[in-house]
């Protein structure tokens, strides 16, 4: 049961992971893509609250019960909350990106466009 | 030293990250009203400061590494053994120099896009300053965690300098990059919440003394795949590199010139730091590293050449000679020897130099002939004074010619591999490179052009940068590149095999290896494939056209690969990243 439950969030992150690459790599839409994106950096925060988590411990928060009871691992925490950061930003000038090239190209679909294309 | 002096050295050591990022943020805020030329003249300053600061942090770590732990967090400070709280900068000599150089690069930048974009509110400096700051923070940080943070910043930055001139090409070569490299930084974030889980820390000299004892263990050694497929990304290695093409061509010239010369290589340099420091002592992933890192370095160093060859759009042929410079670079990684990290040192500012160069050459006929297409500008180079002398100059250095950096650098990476087969198939490869820069200045600058073979069908689309600048302030900064590219480099050379040995102790080989064999045999092969491809007429006897056909189908299945398509270059990197881990577990 606990060897289960242990298991759990690390297939969990990699299904997320697939999933989120299945859909960039089959997506005809960039707002879609982006979202995709962001599928895959979910995994990410799945995978390290498990490495970070504990059974039968509080959030390492010592305002309330006093220093040295159980905790769960607040670097993990602070990994997390800084990518969440940073996926926010690029996930901000990904969509805005993709706004500047459906006003250029008309078209936000990844499989129509590209940098250059080959002379024929 | 003595104590007295190596503690302001040690306060240098933020000092170097927080400036940049310090007057980025200053000149963002009051930017509206400040005249263009004093946002250049502070971005300038600031990246020489920098440059003036790492490279005394770089002579003086000789002695000794100079460490600063953040808010004096220093391991004793935890209060409990072998636990490292603090997050500490460290400046070795390799990393101090290679911060230094990227500084000098990014100067050299700032003057070459002079005027070039005045009416852009300083948005352009900001983003470069952030860009350095990064750079500098990546190399000199000695905590998992804040590379990682580091990396991100650097591919922020990157990401919006790249989608920088707003035009159609330039947004679908930004989405690839950014979208590619995304995909990286999160595999690089579960690499190491992967070896955390294992270690319980993020410092990296405490990880390494861990990681020794955790030998064909599958969550570390899944950790470091997952970095080193990240920092393959950035460093663009076979078959993680199809987005640098796309970005590189598209951005400013002037971005691209810190792209290719700072960029891709820091990353390269960041997996040869976590290679010594970390992982070496982990007997499986260093075997990993050998066996999986050379031929992947040799596929690198073929491909890219044979597609530089096949380009005509001239900051596309320097982007994929980029990757084959990249492929000699991991090569160098994968000999784990000092001599080999030495050789990367001298090899990573050599090819920077020569490739910043090119770069800004491209943008001067982007700029004042308005195009970037060798066919298209066909004797138009005239009249650019020493612009031609310029690129036959940077275009020998790069067919092995045995002068200045990159050669010494090249002859170091040489004596740490004596393998001969390897390094003549590493030659031919940039000496291809080399003559299709050379194909190009050719027919720019002198009008020699036989009938346009493969690169006739190479991708390129009419693009020009703004016009109205100084054609002397252009030339000056390419020719300072130039002009360090071919210095001796005996000192430097010196310099690198010392600081190599702090990075990775070991016994360096007395000589280096003498390379004129070698040297003959790239560049009797520049003249035949020049030759060959300056006297090309129209073919019409039967074989002439056979041949011609295999050769467009060749090059034709290889630029069929390079699609621009993210969707092939996603489904590329993952089957590297597979290939990684079933190496490693082969290898267990």
């Amino acid at each position: 049961m606990s060897l289960a439950l242990g298991v759990l969030p690390w297939l969990v992150s990699a299904w997320l992971f697939a999933v989120g690459l299945y859909g960039i790599v089959r997506s005809r839409h960039y707002v879609h893509l982006i979202a995709c994106l962001a599928v895959c950096q979910s995994a990410t925060y799945v995978l390290l609250l498990s490495i970070g988590f504990r059974w039968h411990a509080g959030p390492p928060i010592f305002y309330d019960h006093p220093p040295g009871s159980a905790a769960v691992d607040p670097v993990m925490q602070a990994l997390v909350l800084t990518d969440i950061v940073v996926g926010a930003a690029v996930s901000a000038l990904l969509l805005a990106i993709a706004l500047q090239v459906h006003k250029r190209r008309g078209s936000v679909d990844p499989q129509s466009l590209r940098p250059l294309r080959p002379n024929r | 030293m003595s104590a007295a002096t190596s503690l302001p050295l040690a306060g240098l050591l933020p000092l170097v990250v927080l400036l940049p990022l310090g007057i980025a943020a200053a000149l963002l805020a009051v930017s509206h009203w400040l005249p263009a030329r004093f946002i250049e003249l502070s971005a300038l300053a600031t990246s020489l400061s920098v440059a003036a600061a790492c490279a005394r942090l770089a002579q003086a770590g000789l002695t000794g590494p100079i460490v600063q732990w953040m808010g004096g967090w220093a391991p004793a400070a935890s209060g409990r053994s072998g636990v490292v709280l603090g997050v500490s900068f460290a400046a070795d000599p390799t990393s101090a120099a290679l911060a230094a150089f990227a500084a000098l690069l990014f100067a050299l930048a700032f003057v070459f896009a002079w005027g070039e974009f005045d009416d852009t509110h300083g948005h352009f400096h900001v983003l470069m300053l952030l860009f350095l700051a990064a750079l500098a923070g990546f190399c000199l940080t000695q905590d998992l965690f804040n590379l990682f943070v580091w990396f991100e910043l650097m591919s922020v930055a990157a990401f919006a300098l790249t989608a920088y001139p707003l035009g159609k090409s330039s947004l679908e070569g930004a989405l690839n990059f950014t979208i590619t490299n995304a995909l990286g930084s999160f595999l690089m974030l579960a690499g190491i919440g992967l070896l955390y889980a294992r270690t319980g820390t993020l410092d990296m000299a405490t990880m390494g003394r861990m990681v020794m004892h955790l030998s064909g263990d599958p969550v570390v050694a899944a950790g470091f795949c997952m970095i080193a497929a990240a920092l393959l990304t950035k460093g663009a290695i076979v078959p993680f590199h199809l987005w640098l093409s796309d970005a590189h061509t598209v951005a400013p010239a002037a971005v691209s010139v810190t792209f290719s010369g700072a960029m891709v290589s820091v990353a390269l340099f960041g997996l040869a730091k976590l290679l010594a420091k970390v992982f070496l002592g982990n007997a499986q992933l260093a075997h990993l590293s050998q066996e999986f890192l050379a031929p992947l370095g040799i596929a690198t160093a073929i491909l890219g050449a044979l597609m530089t060859w096949a380009q005509r759009h001239l900051k596309r042929l320097l982007a994929f000679s980029t990757i084959s410079h990249m492929g000699v670079v991991v090569l160098a990684i994968a000999t784990l020897r000092p001599a080999g990290l030495a050789g990367l040192l001298v090899y990573i500012i050599g090819h920077g130099l020569v490739k910043g160069a090119l770069f800004m050459l491209a943008g001067m006929l982007l700029a004042l002939r308005a195009s970037g297409d060798e066919i298209i500008l066909y004797r138009r180079g005239r009249g650019l004074g020493m612009a031609a002398p310029a690129m036959l100059l940077a275009a020998l250095l790069f067919c092995n010619v045995p002068w200045g950096l990159l050669h010494r650098g090249e002859d170091l990476i040489a004596a740490a591999d004596a393998d001969a087969t390897t390094r003549l198939v590493l030659s031919l490869a940039t000496a291809l490179t080399g003559a299709a820069i050379l194909r190009a200045a050719l027919r720019i600058f002198f009008g020699c052009s036989g009938v346009p073979g493969v690169e006739r069908a190479a991708p390129s689309e009419p693009e020009h940068e703004k016009a109205q600048r100084p054609l002397w302030v252009m030339q000056l900064s390419c020719w300072i590149l130039l002009g360090l590219a071919v210095l001796p480099g005996g000192s430097l050379v010196a310099f690198a095999r010392a600081a190599a040995q702090q990075l990775l102790p070991g016994t360096l080989s007395a000589a280096a290896l003498s390379g004129e064999s070698s040297s003959i045999a790239a560049l009797l092969f520049v003249v035949a494939v020049l030759a060959a491809a300056l006297l090309r007429v129209r073919p019409v006897r039967p074989l002439m056209r056979a041949v011609a056909r295999g050769e467009g189908r060749l090059f034709g299945a290889l630029q069929g690969l390079h699609s621009g398509l993210v969707g092939d270059y996603v489904v590329w990197m993952l089957l590297g990243l597979a290939a990684l881990i079933v190496c490693a577990q082969l290898l267990g």
